[in-house]
């Protein structure tokens, strides 16, 4: 009963959430270099060498273009790599100028002491680095021999800092996944606080890799292993917001499931267009910073975002569960969207079927 | 403004208050601002000169910057009660010899100016 009050409110909840359309989360793709060739690469982001760094000055002058930001308002650079750019402390300085908040998500290859403490000195505020396994699992899927050492001297640096609102995130693949607990005992040894879980979305180079998806029972095997961990109190496990997770819903998160992209979550791109998050299907591009303002394409377009009745069909169609998923993460659109890429739903239904 | 208002009666039924605090899937967690701007400047007691080069940290912590051609530094770093600073001339006879300084802010804001005099040796 109680439950059931509580989905109602939140469905009303995210219903307002839409019609509000605050923009707190401004991601920037500050540039598609990147200094390591994983496996997976291309099932989040777009890596294409042929566009040069975005000027800071040309993102610093889309972000004036917004006029209400509300009090958690963050930038958040991403790549590529971002560390390659040398002047990402001049861009979080001049943020911090005017009142906002900047974050980094890095595969920490390059995070060292100095590096720690240039970006701590610039008013970074939180850090997200991946960390994809145990040595072996991790140097395979970033195919690096030397990544594992220094993402965890990056991961033991931010952990050191009372400043920083820091996590690590793991892609769970068919290497790692037995490995979840050796991960989570090396976090804590590390004295992380934040440990969040994801899948790989068969896209990019990870469409044809079968290593990399999770089988069903594999899926819902790191449903269990999230749900159970949450239990505990060593550290706080989550699984990322991918996707709508049916009977697992209140177990493995903060909260229900809901994609804000395009709700609250705008980015800027690397040849300046204007979407929500960086891995979404770049058909979906609402505009271009280079001829339109920021803020007027955030306020009067994302249609497709606000309202996603679209999503109905395919599998979504008839689903008894579309009112609490919205046709699950917006990054499961791509190609000729006739389809839902990936449900998690469906997955922990067939792992259910298949243990009777 | 009724519209946020109404956010937070929903949100409070749902016993989601996490909602306001969300992070993109494969962006960072919310940073809570919990940081203080300090800057300032580093002169010379005698000749009233800045000074360049002077190592400004903060204790129990790997943050320090150096002072620039005009004796100034800036730099953000975690709010926290009586944060010591320790200002310390590092670079032997380059930009002179100086007597090294620890400072304690007791009433720490969002923003400090700190003006620093040390004394020659």
């Amino acid at each position: 009963m109680i439950s059931s009050l509580k989905r109602v409110a939140f469905r009303k909840f995210r219903e307002s959430e839409v019609q509000l359309h605050e923009l707190n989360y401004l991601f920037w793709e500050c540039t598609t270099r990147c200094n390591l060739n994983c496996r997976h690469c291309g099932s989040d982001c777009s890596k294409d060498y042929s566009y040069p760094d975005m000027p800071v000055d040309d993102f610093l002058a889309a972000v004036d273009t917004i006029k209400e930001r509300p009090e958690n308002f963050t930038v958040v650079f991403t790549g590529g790599e971002p560390l390659l750019r040398k002047d990402l402390e001049s861009c979080g300085r001049a943020l911090r100028k005017r009142g906002l908040r900047w974050s980094l998500v890095t595969n920490g290859h390059l995070y060292d002491e100095q590096r720690h403490i240039s970006l701590l000195n610039a008013g970074l505020g939180a850090l997200t680095i991946s960390l994809d396994g145990l040595e072996a699992s991790h140097n395979w899927l970033r195919n690096n021999d030397k990544s594992f050492t220094k993402v965890i001297h990056a991961i033991e640096l931010a952990a050191s800092s009372g400043r920083l609102s820091f996590d690590v995130v793991t892609c769970v693949n068919q290497k790692n996944i037995s490995e979840l607990a050796q991960i989570r005992d090396l976090l804590v040894s590390a004295n992380v606080k934040s440990w969040r879980l994801f899948t790989i979305i068969p896209i990019g180079r990870a469409a044809g890799d079968q290593e990399l998806q999770l089988t069903d029972d594999q899926f819902a095997e790191l449903m269990d292993f999230i749900a159970l961990q949450r239990k505990g109190k060593q550290i706080d496990v989550k699984f990322s917001c991918e996707g709508y997770v049916g009977k697992y819903e209140p177990l493995v998160r903060d909260s229900y499931f809901f994609c804000r992209a395009g709700i609250n979550i705008g980015s800027v791109l690397i040849d300046g267009s204007i979407s929500a998050c960086p891995n979404i299907d770049r058909s979906f591009t609402q505009g271009n910073i280079y001829r339109d303002n920021l803020y007027e394409v955030w306020l009067n377009k994302f249609l497709p975002f606000r309202n996603r009745e679209w999503t109905k069909k395919g599998k979504c169609a008839s689903c008894k569960d579309y009112k609490d998923c919205w046709g699950n993460g917006f990054h499961n659109w791509h190609g000729d969207m006739n389809d839902v890429l990936v449900c998690h739903k469906e997955k922990i239904e067939h792992a259910v079927k298949n243990q009777h | 403004m009724k519209s946020r208002f109404i956010r937070k009666i929903l949100g409070g039924l749902s016993f989601t208050s996490a909602l306001f605090v969300f992070q993109a899937c494969y962006g960072t967690p919310q940073d809570f601002g919990n940081d203080l701007f300090v800057e300032g400047q580093v002169k010379a007691k005698i000749s009233g000169l800045p000074i360049k080069g002077i190592k400004v940290s903060v204790a129990d912590n790997l943050q320090y910057v150096t002072t620039d051609e005009d004796g100034k530094f800036s730099f953000y770093t975690e709010m926290i009660q009586h944060l010591a600073l320790k200002f310390q001339d590092t670079d032997s006879t380059l930009n002179g010899l100086y007597a090294g300084k620890d400072t304690v802010l007791a009433d720490v804001t969002e923003n400090v100016y700190l003006d620093i005099i040390l004394e020659e040796k």
